[in-house]
């Protein structure tokens, strides 16, 4: 730029001073009206939507699905996208690093590399469609990449395909016909009408862009969304969260209360002796990490699978974290459990009142039951673990759950009569239920309510049955 | 409006706009950083202490328990302790002493030849009532004042958390 | 009584001098979307502050890190909201300086005499989607620790120097304790420190140059 140009700039420069405000007030204070409103949206976003709790990492666990930032999403997708094109696209550092450096490099390099001294839009033609173009990819991409995921192969190399044409080759073209119209301008436009043709181009490719994108969105519409685990983020949804995840994983060795202290029932390990580990001698001497590795690893030799991630098991670190918090509040005299994580199982029954296994029966068996019976342990093909499989499972399922039936196996076991096989009449057929401990009478008296009214599944069901049934009387099983 | 008048309603509000954030940031934030001086950590508890069948009379029986402290995310056990004194048969004559030396906190020792609680740091010197024979302790040693028998017969002696 | 005080810090502080030299200047007819980058400053200046308060209870450590960010939304009074400002300031930030910077393109006052402003603007920007990268990490959840993962991985794919710049990143070969201090040190004062520094120059040069007007035809 020469000298005579820089002057005239500066003199409109001071023209346009001397028509114009002052830093202090005008523009301080527009800039506060501005920064006031971010502060109130920063408010409003972090009162009424916050941060979503996240479980703790776990480096064993390569399951997970890892995103970046949503600023960080464009250049996720370019990188996927590019890696399909072929023979290139396994030139990795050509989309991670030559195309992003590039762009950077021509951004910080901007105003030497545009050394013209027009600043009105209809100068700038090239410049602004060119930006204009990259931002609505970048745009664009953004969006392709917070989509769900295809579900399978096909759907997935269908969505690959639009979405490259949408995100990849309709801007790459843009960008080159630009580039080719500025290279060869003075050809180009000698006629005038032809100035618009860059505009029209751009517009026209845009259209088209967003178009391709709105074609993806609505396919993945359709897509199922993985379901997000719940987090527990407060001390007593741990504990309760830590209770749900012993009683299915732990309570078929260890007991509902962690005081067994011979196995029974077990499928390898009957007559096993364990050091209860409701004991201060377990819980006085072994820190929570300690704790961790036990229930991480197992105890192979002692016949403890192991339920870490990292050793093969099906916990996540949150989820053993949330076990140990609910053994030392419910178990360690030395903590104090909170009062909101001592909740009973069910709703007390009314007289009269029949329970639904919804509300009522499904918490019980999932305290007490699921542990054995669920798929993969020895429990003669029982599963307890949904309404249907309760009713219906099992070696002996005709005689399992009767409505009304007294001779039922389930009523039976579990006030303390085992059933005795007919053909060998010293041999149980089902033991007494649970095998180690009792269920209370109240859960007792909530099966035999439920068993005598025909076994309603639903609270609606259950409650137009209120007051309709005859309960015989309750036998607290024998200790 | 004058351009005058203008300028200073635009001061003004420039002023009072800066005002709000400051205070909307600044005082949860003041609650932010003091909270835990806050905090009402009194904790209470009947700890056993042991059979009181067990504790002979006139002789100090010592005794210890650990409390779990919480402090933010952090669990740590401390571990605390001290002597159990039967004056006569009568289950209510107990004097319960506190084994923290009242001088710089550490434990105390009964020496059974010399008759006296003996502390390893400094040299302080406790007598049977927990009274200060010598040494630098300001104040006779700290008395589980309530105390109780269950009906099995233990001992349980009342802790609050300073 | 004030006029006195006012007097005597103005001698040994020049507060008129600075108003005169600072404040009392000329602008071009103002235009909001010039607000932008002093938003971006104001985003700035609220990160640092939630992010000094945060370090009140936060612990850079795997075993602590993320009990710690629990505490924090959970028992300290009003923790959720320093952290959620900072959380949300964080994506904002990126958001308001882009838009400043698409800004300052379509109105070209990246052109004489304000170059290296734009330069400066460039290095802000780059610094702060670091800050971004860095305090993602932090938190030290799956989110955190897995897209951590891939980005570092990503850094690694330069051609040539690639694994050196990931060991470097992530302090070793894996993600790791060590990955997270400097993650740490790298957001809470290296990269900040760089940021007020670039800023600094950055107003300096604004001020030399005063904002840039609104082009009209005859620019």
């Amino acid at each position: 730029m020469d000298n005579e140009t820089k002057q005239k700039i500066n003199e409109r420069y001071e023209r346009e001073l001397n028509r114009g405000e002052r830093f202090w007030p005008d523009s301080i204070f527009k800039d506060l009206v501005v920064s006031l409103a971010i502060f109130v949206i920063l408010l409003l976003l972090a009162t009424f939507i916050g941060v979503a709790p996240e479980a703790k990492a776990d480096p064993a666990d390569t399951s997970y699905l890892p995103r970046p930032e949503w600023y960080f999403l464009f250049l996720f997708k370019f990188l996927a996208l590019y890696g399909q094109i072929p023979v290139i696209g396994k030139i990795e550092w050509l989309a991670t690093v030559l195309v992003p450096g590039l762009g950077v490099g021509l951004l910080t390099l901007l105003p030497l590399l545009d050394k013209s001294p027009y600043r009105h839009y209809s100068r700038r033609i090239f410049a602004l469609t060119f930006m204009g173009t990259v931002v609505l990819d970048i745009v664009l991409l953004t969006i392709m990449a917070s989509l769900p995921i295809p579900p399978d192969a096909n759907e997935l190399a269908a969505s690959t395909v639009l979405q490259a044409i949408g995100g990849l080759w309709i801007p790459a073209a843009i960008l080159t016909i630009l580039v080719g119209f500025y290279l060869f301008r003075r050809e180009i436009y000698h006629v005038s009408t032809r100035r618009s043709l860059p505009i029209w181009i751009t517009v026209i490719g845009s259209v088209a862009m967003i178009a391709m994108t709105a074609v993806v969105s609505v396919r993945a519409a359709s897509y199922p969304v993985a379901e997000e685990a719940e987090v527990a983020t407060t001390l007593v949804d741990q504990i309760l969260a830590g209770q749900d995840l012993y009683s299915v994983n732990c309570v078929e060795c260890h007991g509902d209360d962690g005081s067994v202290a011979v196995i029974e029932g077990v499928e390898g390990l009957e007559g096993e002796e364990i050091t209860p580990i409701n004991s201060t001698d377990v819980l006085y001497t072994i820190t929570d990490s300690a704790m961790y590795e036990v229930i991480a690893y197992g105890r192979p030799n002692a016949g403890m699978p192991p339920s870490g991630k990292a050793y093969g098991g099906e916990l996540s670190k949150s989820e053993i974290d949330h076990i140990i918090s609910f053994m030392r509040y419910m178990w360690d005299d030395r903590f104090e459990i909170p009062a909101e994580a001592l909740q009973p199982l069910f709703p007390p029954l009314a007289d009269g009142e029949v329970p639904s296994y919804d509300v009522h029966i499904a918490p019980i068996v999932k305290r007490y039951c699921i542990s054995c019976h669920r798929p993969g342990k020895d429990n003669n093909d029982y599963l307890m673990t949904t309404y249907e499989e309760i009713l219906t499972t099992g070696e002996n399922k005709e005689h399992n759950v009767i409505a009304r039936d007294p001779n039922g196996y389930l009523i039976q076991v579990i006030q303390g009569t085992p059933i005795m096989d007919p053909e060998n009449p010293n041999e149980e057929l089902v033991g007494v239920m649970p095998p180690k401990g009792h269920l209370k009478p109240d859960a007792i008296d909530a099966f035999v309510r439920w068993i005598w009214a025909g076994m309603p599944e639903t609270a609606e069901q259950a409650a137009a049955l209120f007051g309709t049934i005859t309960i015989e009387p309750v036998t607290t099983p024998t200790p | 409006m004058s351009e005058i008048n203008r300028r200073e309603f635009i001061k003004g509000a420039a002023a009072v706009v800066g005002g709000l954030i400051t205070a909307v940031i600044g005082l949860p934030t003041i609650a932010y950083l003091i909270d835990p001086a806050l905090r009402e950590s009194a904790k209470e508890a009947w700890i056993p202490v042991g059979k009181l069948a067990d504790m002979p009379v006139g002789k100090p029986t010592p005794f210890s328990f650990t409390r779990v402290q919480v402090n933010g995310w952090e669990r740590t056990s401390t571990s605390h302790g001290g002597y159990v004194i039967r004056k006569s048969e009568d289950p209510n004559d107990l004097l319960i002493l506190n084994s923290i030396c009242t001088h710089l906190a550490c434990t105390v020792n009964w020496s059974e030849a010399d008759k006296v609680y003996l502390c390893p740091c400094h040299d302080a010197k406790f007598g049977q009532q927990g009274e200060v024979l010598g040494g630098p302790p300001p104040r006779a040693l700290d008395r589980f004042e309530e105390f109780r028998v269950s009906d099995d017969g233990v001992l349980e002696i009342f802790y609050k958390e300073a | 009584m004030w006029t006195n005080v006012f007097n005597w810090l103005d001698e040994r502080l020049g507060l008129n001098e600075m108003y005169t030299n600072l404040l009392d200047r000329p602008e071009p007819k103002g235009n909001w979307w010039n607000t932008l980058g002093s938003a971006s400053l104001f985003l700035f200046v609220l990160q640092g502050a939630t992010g000094i308060f945060l370090t009140v209870y936060y612990t850079p450590s795997p075993d602590h890190a993320y009990d710690s960010v629990q505490y924090i939304m959970e028992g300290v009074a009003f923790g959720w909201l320093i952290r959620g400002i900072h959380h949300w300031g964080a994506s904002l930030m990126v958001l308001i300086v882009f838009i400043h910077m698409l800004r300052v393109f379509v109105t070209a006052s990246y052109k004489y005499p304000r170059e290296l402003t734009w330069l400066i603007g460039i290095g802000l920007l780059l610094t702060t989607i670091g800050m971004g990268f860095t305090g993602y990490l932090l938190p030290w959840n799956q989110r955190a620790f897995w897209a951590t993962t891939v980005g570092t991985q990503i850094a690694g794919t330069v051609p040539y120097i690639g694994e050196f710049i990931l060991k470097v990143l992530r302090g070793g070969p894996d993600l790791s304790a060590l990955t997270l201090q400097r993650f740490f040190s790298a957001h809470i004062w290296m990269l900040p420190a760089a940021l007020a520094g670039l800023i600094g120059v950055h107003l300096y040069l604004i001020m030399r140059h005063g904002e840039s007007h609104f082009p009209t035809k005859e620019d």
